[in-house]
């Protein structure tokens, strides 16, 4: 049910965002299996550049045994999103067994993949694609490539493949598929349900301060009408007058009192209520983010989770405390103003109420003009900050190469810029606004202007507007402005507090990739056998970093694992601690698939020490015990001196309980190697797995940092990446990885025997080097 | 200036030709190879400093075009068209936000394209004119002379250039 919804999103993805179909077209499909002989697409992917690098909409389609590309014989222009089954397509085909090699020729927006047949003879057939179709070229290229080498590997839905291929940067950028404006509000809303009580309380306190807010300016005009002009006039006594008008007065003060102890009720009870949603979302979120994988770490940005879980729980916090309650009562009284003013006199009401729709559209539009004004202002402050992260970090480098006066001068630059920017934001918005009042005091001289003649009344008339409306009157106006104001602004309020609860959402529906099945297994203890099976490897989908590795190994063996960058030897490791998914075969510990096992129990059983340690913000002792937390100090002391860890730390002025600072900042490359040596060790791992865990220190350092690796390794299976071949002396056995695959193993004698071998020219290479 | 890489040295002039197989092919005395071309200055130096590439690494690296014969040029040149292709962007319909992206509809001279870019991801201006976009799945759009756009492209593409 989970899979389905994913393609269903996907395929609505592909139709929204792209102008390319969601799947292959019918007729392209069964012009294709026509020429099959009836045998089915099993995979396919769009060919949206023509020779000409124009435009365009073809298709290349893998089957059991042949590769086909459909194209439209008379076609021009571009691809369309069109499933018609009207329209004609020709395929040209070529059987799988005459392939004998592709090859990409990846451009800056166009890629070529010649598929090649015989040396020497014209290729089978030529492709050239945009990037957006690379991942769904990469999905038939591989299946090729594997059985080039002899593997088979299974394809699924051939439509689902695809569009998840075309989806899938678009999802990366925005995992949720917009839209749904109403539907957010409303989940964003039921975050509230919980505190049923307190909005309720709210709410009424709001309503309340809006109705009484009405009743000042009633009391003015019928202070006027039924008092002051009755008593000036001599029809009420100056004692009856004086009675009611202390009433009056009585009730205006009763009418405030009401109104700020409702303000301070709605205040205080709203905004504990929204940070008691903000802290229910930073808590779901947090805990969240604590199951998602690896692959969803490497996709977003690190700043841009921290925002996410900070200022956009924050931003929701002011819309569900406020905004929710100010735009409702807004509408409120805008409404209630204008049935008042209607009411009390419905001609000059007329002349106040009809501008009011009129002067919220002004506002809105404005917002939206506006907008590109931020987005201009908005890029230039990137690249403001852009330098100040560049160059902070990189002091060193700047004052290295005595840069500072050209920085500066960058930076000065870029400020003035943004500055001029935000001005021009200010020049617009201090137009707008009093042009805007005069717009709106304009509407009031015309109140006057209507009201006057008929205060004033027909001569040997009555006035048909007594004095006291009219007072009541003005004071409403006045009213107008701030709701007008909330309403206006109503649009980009909820567009802002939608895309923060779209930011917040996205990462809580985002489905952990690495999921343990329902009843998995728990080897106790583990082995620490570990084998690849013809494992293979990508992660983003087009580039594959594995290609079909297959190794064993046997429990208590020291593995070193070698070779150029990029071979593919940290994702080895990546795998073995079951961080991502293999694509194609399958990684087992102690003969049992990781995908079987309980990967939370797996992974206590893997102790991984990397070439840049991370420390935690805390004291050694919190360090070394991070995955024990309930050790003693003698086992903490214990693993230290295992590590060569304890002499450094004794000295250290406040010892084991030494603050490391963030990242372990305050000790030195060898000290923090050390210290993840012990946490290593105190792990007790079965399986362990060292990359390049001594390569950023000194030759003294690295030797200490050698023996307690060798007091570490001793009775486990461990996995040792290293670009000096020197330290891998206790290795059992030596991997070489090259381009994602394993292309010699042996011992270390064995494989200096191979000449021509890679790691016979590696270890001669370092050799050169050594002696200088 | 064509220099050969080391394994190459002292050999015949280096010759460019596209062979049936559809591949650009480099050769010299005795040896021929396929190779791929990649520009070391894209945008500010699009004809020179051509990298000529097999898997092993670099085969040549031309200094300019007009440092090889005819033939060889014109199959040089339609490989660095290739290479170096990007969607050129001569109008632009449409910009609109969303959560986290931004949605373009364009007209291209390849042909119209709706993309999308992150929204903090702005279009970058390049040594040789104009500005380039990238979008969410990494192909590059040029506008060549933002200046010269019509005036509602221009009004679209306002807030994005300076």
């Amino acid at each position: 049910m989970e899979r389905e919804t994913q393609n269903a999103i996907d395929r609505r993805i592909v139709e929204r965002y792209t102008d390319q179909p969601a799947r292959m077209p019918v007729a392209a499909r069964e012009a294709v299996e026509g020429a099959w002989g009836g045998r089915p697409v099993q995979l396919y992917a769009l060919i949206d550049l023509d020779a000409g690098m124009r435009l365009d909409e073809a298709w290349l389609a893998l089957g059991e045994s042949q590769v086909a590309i459909a194209r439209r014989p008379t076609q021009r222009g571009t691809p369309r999103a069109s499933d018609s089954v009207d329209e004609t397509w020709e395929a040209q085909t070529f059987p799988r067994e005459r392939l004998q090699a592709i090859r990409e020729t990846p451009g800056l927006s166009g890629n070529t993949l010649t598929f090649l047949g015989v040396p020497d003879e014209p290729a089978l057939a030529v492709v050239r694609y945009t990037h957006r179709q690379r991942r769904a070229v990469e999905n038939v290229r591989f299946v090729l490539e594997q059985e080039l080498e002899g593997r088979s590997v299974p394809t699924g839905d051939a439509d689902d493949a695809y569009a998840a291929s075309v989806a899938a940067p678009i999802r990366e950028a925005q995992a949720l598929v917009a839209g749904k404006q109403g539907a957010v509000l409303w989940r964003l809303l039921s975050y509230l349900g919980r505190y049923r009580g307190q909005v309720i309380l709210g709410f009424v306190a709001a309503t309340i301060i809006t109705g009484v807010s009405l009743v000042p300016p009633w009391l003015a005009g019928y202070l006027i009408d039924e008092v002051v002009r009755p008593v000036q006039d001599g029809v009420m006594s100056v004692e009856d007058g004086t009675t009611v008008a202390w009433l009056m007065v009585a009730a205006m003060a009763v009418v405030y009192l009401v109104r700020q102890a409702s303000a301070l009720i709605r205040l205080r009870y709203l905004a504990i209520l929204g940070e008691w949603v903000a802290r229910d979302l930073r808590t779901e979120l947090y805990e969240h983010l604590q199951r998602l994988s690896l692959g969803f770490y490497s996709r977003k940005k690190t700043g841009s989770l921290i925002t996410r879980v900070s200022s956009d729980t924050d931003r929701l916090w002011d819309f569900l405390a406020f905004g929710v309650v100010d735009a409702s009562l807004s509408a409120v009284m805008l409404m209630g103003l204008s049935a008042v003013l209607l009411s009390l006199d419905w001609k000059l009401g007329l002349v106040m109420v009809v501008p009011v729709p009129l002067f919220c559209w002004s506002i809105y539009k404005h917002g939206e003009h506006m907008n590109r004004f931020f987005i201009r202002a908005w890029r230039k402050w990137s690249r403001v900050t852009d330098i100040l992260s560049d160059t902070i970090p990189g002091m060193r480098v700047v004052k290295a190469f005595n840069q500072e006066e050209r920085e500066t001068g960058r930076f000065n630059e870029r400020n003035v810029d943004v500055t001029d920017e935000f001005n021009r934001i200010h020049q617009s918005w201090t137009t707008f606004w009093p042009v805007l009042m005069l717009a709106v005091h304009a509407t009031t001289v015309a109140v006057w202007a209507f009201a006057m003649p008929r205060l004033l009344g027909e001569p040997n008339a009555e006035p048909s507007l007594s004095a006291g409306t009219f007072v009541s009157f003005l004071l409403y106006t006045t009213m107008f402005i701030g709701p007008m104001e909330v309403i206006g602004q109503i649009a980009r309020t909820v567009q802002r507090a939608t895309t923060s609860a779209h930011r917040v959402f996205e990462v809580l529906d985002t489905e952990p990739e690495i999921v343990d099945r329902p009843d998995p297994v728990r080897l106790e203890p583990i082995e620490g056998q570990v084998a690849f099976e013809d494992v293979s490897f990508g992660y983003d989908g087009v580039r594959q970093v594995l290609r079909g590795v297959s190794f064993a190994v046997k429990p208590g063996e020291m593995i070193g694992l070698v070779g150029p960058s990029g071979g593919g030897k940290t994702t080895v490791t990546n795998l073995i601690a079951r961080f991502y998914d293999v694509t194609a075969g399958r990684v087992a510990i102690d003969g049992v698939d990781v995908r079987e096992l309980d990967t939370g129990h797996l992974r206590r059983q893997i102790g991984i020490v990397l070439q840049e340690p991370y420390l935690f913000h805390g004291s050694v002792t919190d360090n070394i015990r991070y995955g024990h937390p309930e050790a003693t100090p003698e086992r903490v002391i214990e693993a230290a001196k295992a590590a060569n860890a304890h002499d450094f730390i004794v000295k250290l002025p406040l010892g084991y309980d030494t603050i490391v600072g963030e990242r372990g900042q305050n000790l030195s490359g060898g000290e923090r190697q050390r210290v993840s040596i012990a946490r290593a060790i105190l792990h007790d791992p079965r399986i362990l797995i060292l990359d390049e865990a001594t390569s950023a220190v000194d030759t003294e350092t690295e030797r200490n940092i050698q023996e307690a690796m060798d007091r570490l390794v001793a009775g486990r299976t461990v996995f040792a990446i290293a670009h000096r071949l020197s330290t891998l002396h206790k290795a059992s056995r030596l991997f070489v990885m090259k381009e994602g695959r394993l292309v010699e193993s042996g011992t270390h004698e064995e494989l200096l025997a191979e000449p021509d071998g890679v790691y016979a020219k590696l270890h001669g290479l370092q050799m050169q080097l050594a002696v200088g | 200036m064509i220099r050969l890489s080391e394994k190459y040295q002292g050999l015949a002039e280096l010759t460019l030709e596209r062979r049936t197989d559809g591949q650009l092919w480099a050769s010299g005395d005795d040896w021929a190879k396929p190779v791929r071309v990649h520009r070391c200055f894209p945008w500010s130096e699009p004809g020179r400093f051509l990298s000529l590439r097999d898997d092993d690494g670099e085969v040549a690296l031309v200094g300019g075009l007009d440092e090889l014969d005819d033939p060889s040029r014109r199959v040089l040149e339609s490989a660095i068209a290739e290479a170096g292709f990007v969607l050129e962007v001569t109008r632009i319909m449409n910009v609109e936000e969303e959560v986290e992206i931004r949605t373009w509809e364009v007209e291209t001279r390849q042909g119209p394209r709706i993309f999308q870019t992150r929204l903090d991801d702005w279009p970058t201006t390049v040594p040789g004119g104009g500005i380039v976009i990238r979008d969410v799945a990494g192909d590059l759009y040029h506008v060549a002379d933002p200046t010269g756009l019509d005036g509602k492209s221009r009004k679209w593409l306002w807030a994005f250039v300076d």
